[in-house]
């Protein structure tokens, strides 16, 4: 790595290390404590310094040297407090011996309260350094001579209770004395421990001496992670360096703002269509029979009216219509055609039946309102319109669903302006560029048209049905123009955009996946 | 909207008509001329040959079988109309139904013909059954208008009466069982008289057709006689009626089952049915019958309507091969329809059919070439900007069903039985979970709050949609709104956060609001406000109540506003 890259990487406590050591004359090696006073450090960071050092190579070990260092155990500190097993072998001897009482081993045992190991390892010890005899009878005496081996002892437990001492530095005959009472495999009830400390010496390596002289050149720029306002607001950042960041990491997560995916999409195509110059229409939820079916001539006995296709209201059950002029009128054409040049369709029409209350099945609906409502000519409609039909919701029905939906009148309305219509849909929202137009039949309008258009991503498809309006339906309602009524199924499309199956999932309750579904329109 | 399943070979045999010549056709040929009928290939077994089709018009029975369907493209093919000379008038009926009074008050009308020489094959009898149902349940509303029976002919002997009975007294084996028993039994225990037994609810006395010998043909709308009416597969004479409540439909049913048989061979012959007293055609009525009427059309409605100069030749022969009767005059075509057909209410009728004889892409498509202003309504482009505030704001949009349950939208609010609980419900309930429209937007975001624990925190979302608020002076009982419902929650979530939230909300929409404590059920006491423009409530803000929180299982604090965006506007 350039060598440029590697300092500006540099971490400050690298730096503080690194500059430890290229102060001083070159060559100069330093141990881990020289080096945290001189660069005053804590030794965890020194630690963390120093490895993040040697990995970048920028510092070498210059000497490793082992020292024995011997401290004492927890039985050592016993010991320093009370006494050693010899000592109390020895007092307890020395006892018996000025009162003359006999002294046996187990005497030993029981009144010193102590191992037999380690009753027989010290009068052992004692015995040969002729401290003690045993005379005949098991019994044990004392000579009166001293014993060096419990005073070393005595002497080492109250140097190293101090602090742990080098081994090095103890004379020949204390190095014994430790090396015998200390703590080895097998025994580890005894009062010295010897530990191997490792110690190092650092020095700069050639690529760390270059990092030093470039921090030199560079000056006492002091380095910061952050800027800050008071940075800014005496110029002061000029003096300083930013330390650049691992740009690399995986970035926290944030939490958005955003528009629902599916709105986002019914958005796209109320844009596209008042592109288009349609005016959007809005309806009510609850709707008549009236404006839901009978202004669009489906007869009173239709299947699609009965109480397994739609939901009826329960209260009010029925509409307060106090004009029914409107309601007649249609109720004439139902039933021999009124003034419209059709036949009807020759019963019985009910008007109290045209008032009872249904939530809105179809968006048609709001396009019969429209249309008694003194609309432009020409004039193009659309809405999105949220509709309900008595299904068993399931992976592809749902009960509750949008719309799209509208109407085109003019003068200039007739089938083949109706293709044209539909061929603008397709290339416009459904970036289609082939189309089929199939015979199709819906109640209200003749002829009538089915769309079917080759989508860039999902092959042939149903976009929408579409037909003119009949003259049953427009007549009555005022309008003597023809007009073009069109809807549009894009459920599939937004299901294919929004990566989703099941079209219960447009409305899915899982706000995780709302969050990270990404709309493709 | 049928779907009726027919065999491959049994349509190119009906395909040949006349000729002898049966050919085999492509399944992407078949494809192709359903475009004819409105009709959509739905599936197809090449083992069996049999294929499925759905036939969108509902005005269209003649269509819901196999041999409606090869008429329709054999007509095209042939260039010439079916013939059936049973419809002449001049075949004089050999056999009689005789209709006593009082039948009139349950189920009025029957049509009924004999077909002799069509030895039944078993694609032609399984035809002859769906079209039977079809035609009961669809186009006869579930049997109420009109029903069918078909029968072994050889063991009738006219005349056929057609009259009321006592239910009790009656009695007869039926179809499905295996033992003698009355009318009422029938309606009490037969599968079909359980599922139909309704048409003749109310009524003391129940139709019955029988024979001179007084043997019971059949029951109708419920069920015929084993004995007589179970037609099987070389039976080579038939005898078939049709009981209704609607005499052109009754007709018009026998029609198609005469013109069906005849197209598999059959010799129709026609039988007078002689009713107490005078109906719409008379009180002699001999079926089948051609109910047709002339219809005359200026050529000039027709190409205006199509939006192309076809001239009357091309009308003429578009409508020919489509099955019309067309005689040219001036200026004008005179129009009559095929006999098994009588859904021409209006002259757009034949316009349609003009275009799919010629194929809709016979026609160029052309743009409407009037110039008009697109926009939203003011509504939806409130809307609109509240709905971008509230991106800006950090929140995520939701969207949800609006048809729900009263416990979502106000029980779990604690709101049953309060101003604010009062909703638009459902009266054909199919499940409680989909049986009141919402009346605010909170439950919505709380269904999404209860289901989504485990989503990162914090939530902030929103939902701007419509809501139905009931409302006696209104004509339908209620108010259409458009609500902007929005939530916050996290694990300190407070009152001054959405309160922030409304506030900039209002300044850019540019309107001046007030707070104004308010008690209310789904918000803790003290820390909820009416939201006020110009003095008038149209909204609520405030920390959604622990109890609700724990009615929803919501373990997490929620800060909460609802706000009418229809009120926001009709308010200055």
């Amino acid at each position: 790595m350039d060598i440029t890259n590697i300092i500006d990487s540099l971490h400050p406590l690298e730096i503080k290390v690194l500059m430890s050591l290229g102060t001083r004359p070159p060559g100069t090696a330093l141990e881990r404590e020289q080096l945290a006073e001189a660069a005053e450090l804590e030794p965890s960071q020194l630690s963390m310094a120093i490895e993040w050092l040697l990995a970048k190579t920028l510092i070498t070990v210059h000497k490793e040297t082992v020292t024995p260092i011997v401290s004492l155990t927890k039985t050592g500190e016993e010991y320093f407090q009370a006494a050693a097993p010899i000592e109390r072998v020895l007092a307890l001897a020395r006892d018996a011996t000025s009162t003359g009482k006999r002294l046996t081993i187990p005497d030993l045992q029981s009144q010193g309260g102590l191992d037999p190991s380690d009753v027989s390892k010290a009068v052992g010890r004692l015995k040969k350094e002729g401290v003690l005899l045993i005379i005949q009878g098991g019994c044990i005496e004392t000579t009166g001579r001293p014993s060096s081996t419990a005073d070393t002892l005595r002497a080492l437990l109250g140097q190293l209770h101090e602090s742990p001492k080098e081994l090095n530095g103890f004379t020949e005959t204390d190095r014994q004395v430790v090396e015998d009472y200390a703590v080895k495999r097998g025994n580890a009830k005894e009062p010295f421990r010897v530990d191997e400390r490792v110690t190092r010496s650092f020095v700069l390596s050639p690529s760390g001496t270059r990092a030093v002289e470039q921090l030199m050149t560079q000056g006492s720029v002091e380095e910061v992670s952050q800027l800050s306002p008071e940075l800014l607001k005496d110029g002061s950042w000029r003096q300083k360096r930013f330390r650049k960041y691992t740009i690399s990491l995986r970035a926290p997560r944030v939490g958005t703002g955003k528009k629902h995916p599916y709105r986002e999409f019914l958005d796209t195509v109320k844009a596209k269509l008042v592109s288009m110059g349609f005016l959007e229409m809005r309806g009510a939820l609850v709707e008549t029979e009236f404006w839901n079916m009978d202004a669009l001539f489906m007869p009173q006995f239709h299947p699609a009216r009965d109480i397994h296709d739609v939901y009826f209201v329960k209260h009010p059950t029925h509409a307060s219509m106090a004009d029914e002029s409107i309601l007649s009128k249609v109720g004439q054409v139902h039933e021999n055609g009124g003034k419209t040049g059709s036949s009807g369709w020759g019963y019985a029409f009910d008007l109290q039946r045209a008032k009872r209350l249904v939530l809105r099945s179809q968006g048609t609906a709001v396009s019969a309102r429209t249309l008694a409502a003194s609309p432009n000519i020409p004039g193009k409609y659309f809405s999105i319109a949220r509709c309900f039909r008595y299904d068993q919701v399931d992976a592809t029905h749902a009960t509750d669903f949008f719309q799209v939906e509208g109407i085109v009148l003019g003068e200039d309305i007739n089938f083949r302006t109706l293709l044209g219509l539909l061929n603008l849909f397709a290339h416009e929202v459904a970036q289609a560029k082939e189309v089929k137009f199939l015979p199709a039949y819906f109640p209200f309008t003749e002829p009538s048209v089915e769309l079917h258009v080759r989508h860039p991503r999902l092959g042939w498809m149903e976009l929408g049905g579409a037909g003119l309006f009949r003259p049953e339906v427009t007549m009555p309602l005022g309008v003597t123009v023809p007009v073009i009524a069109w809807g549009l199924g894009l459920d599939r499309m937004a299901m294919v955009a929004l990566g989703i199956h099941d079209i219960r999932e447009l409305f899915t309750d899982n706000l995780e996946l709302i969050r990270t579904t990404r709309g493709l329109f | 909207m049928p779907t009726i399943s027919i065999f491959k070979d049994d349509f190119e045999f009906l395909l040949a008509g006349t000729r002898n010549t049966t050919r085999t056709v492509s399944i992407e040929q078949v494809e192709e001329w359903l475009m004819l009928v409105k009709g959509e290939l739905k599936g197809h077994n090449p083992d069996t040959g049999e294929l499925r089709i759905e036939l969108q018009d509902s005005n269209r029975p003649d269509l819901w079988c196999c041999e409606g369907i090869a008429r329709q493209i054999r007509i095209k093919q042939q260039g010439k109309m079916a013939q059936y000379p049973f419809l002449t008038g001049k075949t004089k009926p050999k056999a009689k139904i005789m209709v006593k009074p009082g039948i009139e008050q349950v189920r009025p009308y029957v049509a009924a013909c004999a077909a002799r020489g069509y030895q039944v094959t078993s694609q032609g009898l399984a035809q002859l059954i769906q079209t039977q149902e079809k035609l009961a349940e669809i186009f006869g509303h579930k049997r109420k208008t009109v029903s069918i029976g078909i029968y072994q002919l050889s063991k009738i002997t006219f005349p056929v009466t057609y009259e009321l009975v006592q239910p009790g007294e009656a009695r007869f084996t039926p179809l499905g069982m295996e033992t003698v028993m009355t009318l009422s039994e029938m309606l009490m225990v037969h599968p079909k008289g359980l599922e139909y037994g309704g048409i003749l609810a109310g009524a003391s006395h129940v139709p019955i057709l029988r024979d001179a010998a007084d043997k019971p043909l059949s029951f109708p709308p419920i069920i015929n006689s084993r004995e007589v009416g179970e037609v099987q597969v070389g039976d080579d004479q038939l005898f078939v009626e049709v009981t209704g409540t609607d005499l052109p439909m009754v007709v018009l049913t026998l029609n198609i089952f005469a013109a069906n048989l005849a197209d598999r061979g059959a010799t129709i012959e026609p039988i007078l049915v002689e009713y107490a007293t005078r109906t719409s055609l008379g009180k002699r009525v001999t079926t089948p019958q051609d109910l047709r009427k002339n219809k005359t059309i200026s050529i000039h409605t027709i190409e205006q309507a199509l939006g192309q100069q076809l001239g009357l030749k091309v009308v003429k022969q578009a409508l020919e091969v489509y099955g019309y009767e067309v005689a040219v005059r001036k200026g004008s075509v005179r129009v009559k329809l095929p006999p098994y057909r009588q859904d021409l209410m209006h002259t757009m009728d034949v316009v349609e059919d003009v275009a799919m004889s010629r194929g809709y892409a016979d026609f160029t498509p052309v743009m409407p070439a009037q110039f008009t202003v697109g926009g939203l309504s003011r509504i939806e482009h409130v809307s609109d900007r509240a709905r971008e505030l509230m991106v800006g704001l950090g929140f995520q949009e939701i969207i949800s069903n609006i048809l729900g349950s009263p416990e979502q939208y106000s029980g779990q609010m604690r709101i049953d039985d309060t101003e604010w609980g009062q909703m638009v419900k459902v009266d054909n309930v199919m499940t409680l979970n989909f049986s009141c429209l919402r009346q605010w937007m909170l439950p919505s975001l709380l269904r999404i709050e209860a289901a989504s624990s485990r989503a990162f925190y914090p939530h902030r979302l929103f939902e701007a949609g419509d809501v139905a608020i009931p409302d006696g002076t209104h004509e339908l009982g209620s108010r259409t709104e458009t609500v902007l419902g929005a939530v916050i929650a996290h694990a300190t979530a407070h009152f001054s956060e959405i309160h922030s939230c409304l506030d900039t909300l209002f300044y850019h929409l540019g309107r001046e609001y007030r707070l104004e404590p308010v008690p209310h059920p789904s918000f803790l006491e003290g820390r909820a406000g009416r939201i006020l423009i110009e003095g008038k409530p149209i909204g609520i803000i405030g920390e959604v109540h622990p109890e609700v929180l724990e009615r929803w299982q919501i373990t997490m604090p929620v800060v909460a506003f609802d706000l009418n965006l229809s009120q926001l506007i009709n308010q200055g």
